[in-house]
């Protein structure tokens, strides 16, 4: 077979059918023996009893995409066959149980090895019921493809033990029916992977912007619930007693915005995190937070829009709602590639909120946000945490302080309120540099007019510093300089278009990977020479509408005319963007 | 909890130095007078206050008293206070703005702060009116009044502040009037001092746009609850105030503290977090990484 030893799995099923737990105890067993997975949830409203399914790609070694053929399947419902049967790998295997499927498979497709387990049969104990038959799937499935069952035993312990050992007792048992099963009846498959040993993390890309948060030192999050950004406000909840954390479910997303904003002014590193109608939301706190200065974190959650959208379905269209809000005010805008650097970026944006003394915008997706990955454990001693021009006390031959003093980088030194003498009030309003509004008494007197050409400028100021001081990472290229195409995509499409890059590379032709982490602001310059540099451009971009284009076009004036688009609510996969290519002769080799 | 000073102050001390630009005769002139005194007598150092305000008239009360200050947004000022005190309960944190403000545009706020019950003050200065967008309708214009936007007469109910507040939860439920400023003070002062959510809902007549609600209209139309003997530890007498017809009641109608949303938090509020140690320990890192492994 190939030397890419990996394996691809799909568990399916109604909601309510036990697909996570099944997930989590298959991703647990990998990652607990050294492997690595990638997993994508594909979920629609639970409450319509939607069909779910999980894919979950492990390998070797690190893999970068959930894949699109699976070889092997987990069926758990009646609708599960149709919908998962043609999309198999030639040779694949199916297993399911005899009470949910009855139909014979064989006639949909008789290339595949179908093995159907009898939960009546098999599991017939004190304390077993039908809804245990994932669990009995899970152990054939982990025992058919040779995977260390031992972790599984010790997953139903740790999950288990707090409702009793009977509990613990029985999901054994029947995982081990499972197990016993599959030693006697499955012989043609094994893909034998074999770990490296090294005890990997299981997570989502939000646990990640929750440790990167706590990383850097936050202290007070607020947030409304809205998926995909849940995740994080779940995180941080139950870390809140053990981190010192104040963790704000408010009432509505203004109360969150403006929440935090509250938390900023009064010195504390502070975040919030929503998805695209919740932000839609914030954009007035957003444009507070820029013009009172306040460092502030929004992380901004994007899912299958306009409205309401397709809420648990996947795309990148918020770069037009995160640049949104009334006026000019300074901000920066960073989309995390990978779960890894959902972790890094979480910590970052908390510095940079606080040197630019601005609010910074995290721009994830669904699929960053919620799919499930194994990462190395998290390196807290790389995270420094910086704090720009803070004080809590003001030297004492100080001259009188200003809040918003104008300096030659536009940030002003920023005394945390609590001092006597020091007393300033920060105001929406256009203010001077005592923070002063000229918008009342002195509106319409050349004052105001002079003020407002000085103090506009100087908030403006602070995203030329922020490429000056080299506080915006430039777009990267990976792979041949002088490739004849090159792929240019943003935020979390990186691994697939990675993935696909390196499969058409393997193919003889001639391609590089061109990725933006942050998106704005945007050194004009170097970016345009990037672009210049490349052959032909192709942007891929899990929207309709190329929005990361536009923003180029708009900041360098260089036009990107061709793409690879997706809006059907999923992510790409490497091999989608692959026949994308090939499909539309994008390149000839 | 914050503290008082062992310096002397005064007035004087939180006298701002922007003159205020209400119209002469404002309501609002009565509201700073009254609160720089409640500050004053109760030994509080201007620099241990945060005032936190919306959009509005009202709202520019901040710019005009010698503390910190915000001066926010339209209907913001809870959440935004909330998240300060939070951040540092060794301040005393007074939000304040109109009617519109914390009854119209931020009432949802309103409802929830009582509930959450966060150590703070919330000063409505009601006018019955919109005047700094010159004179439309409010959330406590009265049934029938004309405004600009309603010049054939407003077709909806007020609402009525101290029911909402009491039904709301609120540990502390006033209502003043700017113009009678030897009962403000002492509400004002109780208010501070209580430990939770203090609501004042203050009359705070517009001299420009409401010719209704005038100050002589609530001189002649007002009473003290607490000289007519109401008992303000009694939920149900306060809501049969609050729910009078004719003579409008001012005084403390309710109060009776309760925990502070801080108070089950202890571990996490023992000192303000601005005080805390940002990060974590190599300890408590490899803690959080092996809840994923
Ligand atoms: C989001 C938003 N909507 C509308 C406005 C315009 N606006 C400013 S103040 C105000 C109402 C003022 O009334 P009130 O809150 O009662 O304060 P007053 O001026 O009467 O003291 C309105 C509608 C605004 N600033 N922001
Ligand atoms: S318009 Fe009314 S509320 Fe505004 S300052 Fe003048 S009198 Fe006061
Ligand atoms: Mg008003």
């Amino acid at each position: 077979m190939s030397e890419k030893r990996n394996v691809i799995v799909r568990i399916a099923g109604a909601a309510g059918d036990g697909i996570a737990s099944t997930g989590e105890l298959f991703g647990k067993t990998c990652s607990r023996m050294g492997l690595h997975v990638m997993a994508y949830n594909s979920y629609q409203s639970a409450i319509r009893g939607g069909h779910v399914w999980l894919q979950l790609n492990v390998g070797e070694e690190k893999t970068r995409c959930h894949g699109e053929q699976p070889e092997v399947a987990l069926l758990l419902n009646k609708t599960s066959p149709e919908v998962h049967i043609p999309d198999m790998k030639p040779g694949g295997i199916v297993f399911y149980d005899v009470s949910k499927i009855k139909d014979d498979l064989t006639v949909m497709r008789d290339d595949l090895n179908y093995y159907a387990l009898d939960f009546k049969a098999l599991c017939d104990f004190e304390g077993t019921s039908p809804v245990m038959v994932n669990v009995m799937l899970a152990g054939a499935l982990i025992q058919a493809i040779g995977l260390d069952t031992s972790v599984g035993m010790e997953f139903f312990e740790e999950k288990f033990s707090k409702k009793g050992q009977e509990i613990v007792d029985v999901n054994q048992k029947v995982f081990n029916a499972g197990i016993e099963w599959a030693k006697e009846n499955v012989k043609d498959f094994s893909v034998a992977l074999k770990g490296d040993g090294t005890k990997r993390m299981f997570l989502t890309g939000n646990d990640a912007f929750g440790m990167g948060f706590i990383a850097g030192g936050l202290k007070s999050y607020a947030a409304y619930p809205m998926s995909p950004a849940t995740g994080i406000l779940h995180y941080l909840s139950k870390q809140a007693k053990k981190c010192k954390l104040l963790v704000k479910q408010t009432e509505d997303e203004l109360a969150a915005a403006n929440f935090i904003i509250g938390s900023g002014q009064a010195g504390v590193r502070a975040a919030t995190a929503t998805a695209g109608g919740g932000f839609c939301l914030m954009v007035e706190a957003l444009g507070l937070a820029g013009m009172l200065e306040v460092p502030t974190v929004f992380v901004s959650v994007m899912r299958g829009g306009p409205s309401t959208g397709i809420p648990t379905k996947q795309e990148q269209a918020d770069i037009k709602l995160v640049m949104g809000g009334n006026g000019d005010f300074p901000r920066i805008v960073i989309a995390p590639k990978d779960t890894d650097d959902a972790f890094v970026q979480a910590a970052r944006a908390l510095n940079l909120a606080e040197k630019y003394q601005v609010p910074v915008i995290i721009l994830s997706d669904l699929f960053l946000s919620e799919h499930y990955q194994t990462v190395d454990p998290f390196d807290f001693s790389k995270v420094t945490i910086e704090r720009g021009k803070y004080m809590r006390e003001l030297p004492k031959d100080a001259a009188r302080y200003k809040r918003y003093e104008v300096t030659d980088d536009g940030i002003s030194p920023r005394l945390v309120p609590g001092h006597e003498g020091h007393m300033y009030c920060s105001g929406s309003d256009e203010h001077d540099e005592d923070g002063e509004l000229v918008s009342d008494i002195l509106a319409g007197l050349p004052r105001a007019k002079e003020v407002r050409l000085k103090m506009h400028p100087k908030r403006m100021r602070k995203e030329e510093t922020m490429l000056k001081e080299n506080d915006v990472l430039p777009p990267e290229i990976t792979g041949p300089a002088d490739a004849k195409l090159t792929l240019m995509g943003w935020g979390s499409t990186f691994d697939y278009i990675e993935d696909a890059c390196e499969t058409l590379r393997a193919d003889g032709l001639s391609v590089n990977h061109l990725h933006f982490t942050d998106l704005y602001p945007m050194d004009k310059e170097k970016v345009k020479e990037i672009l210049r540099s490349c052959n032909e451009i192709v942007a891929v971009e899990n929207n309709m509408t190329n929005q990361m284009c536009k923003l180029i076009l708009g900041e360098t004036g260089f036009e990107i005319t061709r793409s690879i688009n997706r809006f059907d609510g999923e992510p790409f996969t490497g091999e989608y963007i692959v026949n994308e290519v090939k499909k539309k002769e994008l390149i000839n080799a | 909890m914050p503290e008082t000073t062992d310096r002397e102050i005064t007035v004087k001390d939180f006298k701002g130095h922007i003159n205020p630009d209400w119209c002469p005769g404002c309501g609002d002139f009565g509201v700073l007078n009254v609160l720089q005194r409640s500050l004053a007598e109760m030994n509080i150092a201007p620099e241990d206050v945060m005032i936190v305000s919306g959009i509005g008239c009202s709202s520019n009360l901040p710019g005009f008293i010698n503390t910190y200050g915000m001066h926010t947004l339209h209907g913001r000022s809870l959440p935004i206070a909330q998240g300060f005190k939070l951040a540092n309960h060794g301040m005393h944190v007074i939000a304040c703005g109109g009617d519109g403000d914390g009854l119209g545009i931020g009432v949802g706020h309103l409802i929830h702060s009582m509930r959450r019950n966060v150590d703070m003050t919330y000063i409505i200065m009601d006018n019955s009116i919109y005047g700094l967008t010159t004179g439309q309708t409010s959330p406590t214009s009265g049934f029938n009044m004309k405004t600009k936007s309603t010049p054939f007469g407003n077709p909806e109910l007020p609402v009525n502040p101290m029911a909402l507040a009491i039904s709301a939860g609120c540990s502390f439920v006033a209502r003043g009037f700017s113009g009678n400023p030897k009962q403000l003070v002492e509400i004002y002062k109780a208010a501070i001092k209580h430990k939770g959510f203090a609501f004042i809902d203050t009359f705070s007549p517009c001299v420009t746009f409401n010719k209704v609600n005038t100050a002589q209209y609530y001189r002649e139309n007002t009473y003290d609850i607490q000289e007519d003997g109401h008992d303000s530890s009694d939920m149900q007498a306060a809501f049969a105030r609050a729910m009078e017809d004719g003579k409008i009641g001012t005084g403390i109608f309710y109060q009776k503290e309760r925990p502070t949303y801080e108070t089950p938090e202890k571990e996490t509020f023992d000192i303000p977090l601005v005080d805390q140690p940002l990060g974590v320990d190599e300890k408590l890192a490899s803690e959080l990484n092996a809840q994923f492994l």
